[in-house]
């Protein structure tokens, strides 16, 4: 049996709690529809979360490109499929706030939108990926794609929704920033920043852990292949029967 | 610039330039899908007045999916022939990188000015600042190139690379969008002419940094 992990434990039960602050903290007046702003508490940290990840990736990218060590390649890979979670994440809190304090599932409003594009960059960043065979190709063209989005995601995500034309249009509530929060929201608030952002680490570190295992298995393969006495020719694999084979049964003779 | 830099990216140009009079493909495929575009967009718009905003958002989004349509050959067509390899040799990346993207940006300003000419022609509209319609053009285009030059690069050895460059392109471009349509709707008749300079030097700005990301991400690329 499993070792119980105290730490992930702990965060798991605290998880548990804030989930359950977010349905009794009292009602923060400054939203249009009060008793129905309790997304906020979701999709706020999971919009930062995702936007650390997304300037993480970049960062491991250039890392990567610097010194061609897979290790950085998994880890953009990891923070980049971190970013993608809890991106839809925001995305679909995003929707349901919008429908329940604005009226319509999608308006068009800056912060949605710009949001919606830099989430695009993140499907381009996998169908890179996969468009390629050959793992350092892969890692490097990947990387090279990351680095280049970070002007435009810096610009969709910082520029954009402050431009003096834009910043008018949207509606995005400025409460946290101007302070319109209790003390009890916001103690909930930051308390769920904190967790969401602990849970996606946990997160992060197991798919680093699990990408690592991945490269060490494959080089140890390629190791076993490259000698020709080895094993690895003779090696026996499990392998399940096909249908074929079974009908066909153990053979009389006569 | 050191002469054997210019020397290298004016050969790449002239290469390039010289496979193009030969072939034809790309001017011949982007002026076609910018004039179908075009007079599909006046077609629709037919008996209808298009606001300034609008008439530029159309013309922009004509020009982001001719420059995804168009551009990205300069690289998918030297990996389709196999010349890979002989062009690694003869120059450095930076230097192949910004010979492709000017020659692409010689490409992407024909086309720009065929097709925002023609649309403007068509719709009946009249340019009320041509100096800055010049500046916006010129400096969207540059944008255009040096982001599309540099996806085609980085999809060139990849499969579905084709439509994998427009794909990777176009996130990219919809920032350019954003300050291009704000830019360009002055010129158009439509907002304070601040704001379309501002926008027209936002533009450059994103076309300059672009350029000069592009070969470091290039050489990176053309090297593993």
């Amino acid at each position: 049996m499993e070792e119980l992990n105290i730490g992930r434990t702990l965060l798991a039960i605290l998880i548990a709690v804030g989930t359950v602050a977010t349905f009794t903290a009292p009602d923060a007046k400054s939203f249009m529809n009060p008793e129905l702003a309790r997304m906020v508490f979701w999709h706020l940290p999971n919009a930062i979360t995702s936007t650390l990840f997304l300037l993480a990736t970049t960062w491991f990218s250039l890392r990567y490109l610097q010194t061609k060590q897979e290790h950085w390649d998994v880890r953009a890979t990891a923070a980049q499929e971190i970013a993608l979670v809890t991106g839809i994440l925001t995305l679909a809190t995003g929707i349901l706030f919008s429908k329940y304090q604005w009226g319509n599932w999608w308006d068009w409003d800056p912060r949605q939108t710009s949001f919606l594009f830099v989430m695009m960059f993140v499907g381009a960043y996998f169908a890179l990926r996969a468009a390629f065979d050959d793992p350092t190709k892969r890692a490097s063209n990947s990387a090279a794609y990351s680095v280049a989005t970070i002007l435009p995601l810096l610009f969709l995500i910082f520029v954009f929704p402050r431009l003096p034309s834009v910043a008018n249009t949207s509606l995005h509530p400025d409460v946290v920033r101007k302070g319109g929060f209790d003390v009890s929201y916001k103690t909930v608030f930051y308390s769920m920043f904190v967790l969401i952002g602990m849970l996606c680490v946990v997160l992060y570190r197991l798919r680093v852990r699990a990408g690592l295992m991945e490269l060490a298995l494959e080089e140890s393969y390629a190791e076993l292949a490259s000698r020709d006495d080895s094993a690895a020719t003779r090696m026996v694999r499990p392998v399940s029967l096909s249908e074929p084979d079974r009908q066909e049964g153990p053979r009389s003779g006569g | 610039m050191s002469s054997s830099w210019r020397t290298e990216i004016v050969a790449v140009l002239l290469k390039e330039i010289h496979s193009e009079i030969r072939s034809k493909a790309g001017l011949m495929s982007s002026g076609l899908f910018s004039l179908v575009t075009v007079i599909a967009l006046a077609v629709a718009a037919f008996n209808r007045e298009l606001s300034p905003g609008l008439s530029a958002g159309l013309i922009w989004v004509a020009l982001l999916f001719a420059s995804a349509i168009s551009l990205p050959r300069a690289f998918l067509l030297e990996e389709e022939q196999g010349t890979m390899d002989i062009l690694r040799l003869t120059a450095r990346p930076h230097a192949i990188f910004w010979g492709k993207s000017l020659f692409n940006l010689i490409q992407m300003l024909l086309t720009g000015f065929f097709l925002s000419f023609l649309f403007l022609f068509l719709t009946n509209q009249t340019l009320g600042n041509v100096p800055l319609f010049a500046v916006c053009l010129l400096g969207g285009c540059g944008a255009l190139a040096g982001t599309v030059t540099l996806c085609g690069a980085i999809v060139a050895q990849a499969k579905n690379r084709s439509a994998l460059a427009g794909a990777l392109a176009l996130p990219l471009l919809l920032p350019l969008a954003f300050l291009a349509v704000e830019a360009l709707r002055v010129p158009l008749g439509s907002g304070d002419i601040m704001v379309g300079w501002r926008g027209a030097a936002g533009l450059i700005g994103y076309g300059v940094a672009t350029l000069a990301i592009g070969p470091y991400l290039f050489a990176a690329v053309w090297k593993s």
